[in-house]
């Protein structure tokens, strides 16, 4: 499991470098990068659910990348976009495609919408913390 | 005061921002801090993923505005936290409008990572998703090989401007090409993980976030504009790939996949 997280982190760092993110930042990114995997692992072993997985490991990214950010005085995106890379579902998207060319229709259709469902839980992540970020912001002032 | 020039200037750093990856409520923000530090009493901006408007009034009552064009969309960062950094800075402190024209100028033309660094590192991005989806070793390579192939063949596609869904679906179809033709060599342990290892190279993570991030913040076009964005990107590597399957069990029949 940690050696996975690693390899995420590694892959994060590749990205962070298509993106022409440089020095500390880079690193802080892809570390975010080996700690969403690292969640989304551990979840897993506690309970079945994927989407739920996902849920909870993008929350974790987007804290993450919400403190690193007022702690460093960079945007936030620069540290969410690097991170949340590796938790995109290519592989269910990969699968669907698979199913349909050899004439599935049912299997895939469901991986489809396990893949749709699986971004949703991605996109429901980071909209849940950047909303209550906001709102801390508010308290703040 | 100068309006002109300051309403050319907070265009450009919009600009630069958007261009390379920024999201449009930032840009709006830039946009108007940079007016604001200048002294422009009203700013208005509407950004969209491809064009900006801009319009100002200043003290005297004077009212103009600019419209530019956004026609390419690449992702550089540090382009992004650097003009960040910079309309924030003089909010504090004002530079002189000539000197602000330089930093912008500076930002703007600061080099990239050489096309050497890139192609390795996509190259490893590539290999090291395969082992984190559960490939082996020997996996490994062949994503690392298809990783730098891809980068190549999307920088060269560059180089005659190709829009990005002929660019995805030929990524997607060359991973599976090489995929299937190491299997079929026998030098792979598993086909499906070194597909998924090198299309996540493609896949629109950054089309996605942002397009979250637009609508959250209350920019529905562009995160409609976005979302719609990241629809084709997928829906491009899918048909890549699937051609490739297609045509490989036309010809080969169906044993691999």
């Amino acid at each position: 499991m940690i050696l996975n997280s690693f390899f995420a982190f590694l892959s994060s760092i590749g990205f962070g470098i298509i993106f022409n993110i440089r020095g500390k930042n880079l690193i802080i990114a892809s570390l975010g990068g080996g700690l969403g995997w690292l969640t989304y692992l551990l979840v897993l072993k506690l309970q079945p659910s994927l989407v739920f997985s996902l849920f909870i490991a993008s929350m974790v990214v987007s804290i993450y990348s919400e403190i690193m950010a007022r702690v460093f005085k960079n945007p936030v995106t620069i540290f969410i976009i690097c991170a949340i890379i590796p938790l995109v579902p290519g592989g269910g998207m990969y699968f669907a495609t698979l199913e349909a060319v050899r004439g599935n229709f049912d299997a895939a259709l469901s991986k489809s919408v396990m893949t749709l469902f699986s971004a949703g839980a991605i996109a429901i992540g980071i909209v849940f913390v950047s909303s209550i970020s906001t709102i801390f912001k508010k308290i703040k002032k | 005061m100068h309006i002109d020039e300051i309403i050319h200037i907070a265009t450009q750093a919009g600009k630069i921002m958007l261009e390379n990856g920024g999201e449009t409520y930032r840009v709006e923000q830039t946009i108007s801090m940079i007016c604001k530090s200048y002294g422009i009493s009203h700013t208005e901006s509407f950004v969209t993923p491809t064009g900006i408007m801009v319009s100002i009034t200043n003290s005297e009552n004077k009212t103009i505005s600019l419209v530019r064009r956004i026609n390419s969309r690449t992702v550089n960062l540090r382009k992004v936290s650097m003009i960040n950094n910079l309309s924030r800075e003089i909010a504090t402190s004002p530079l002189s409008l000539s000197d602000i024209k330089k930093q912008i100028d500076f930002i703007n033309n600061l080099p990239t990572y050489s096309h050497m660094t890139t192609t390795f590192f996509s190259a490893c991005s590539a290999g090291f998703f395969t082992l984190l989806f559960g490939g082996n070793y020997k996996d490994f390579f062949v994503a690392f090989i298809i990783g730098a192939l891809i980068n190549i063949i999307s920088e060269a596609l560059d180089k005659f401007e190709v829009n990005s869904f002929l660019k995805n679906m030929l990524g997607g179809s060359l991973a599976a090409t090489i995929a299937l033709i190491a299997a079929s060599l026998g030098l792979v342990g598993n086909m499906d993980t070194i597909i998924i290892g090198s299309i996540m190279l493609l896949v629109p993570g950054i089309a996605i976030t942002n397009a979250i991030r637009d609508t959250i913040a209350g920019d529905l076009v562009s995160g409609m504009s976005r979302s719609i964005e990241a629809l084709f990107i997928a829906i491009a590597i899918a048909a890549g790939t699937s051609i490739v399957f297609k045509i490989w069990a036309l010809l080969f029949g169906g044993g691999l996949i």
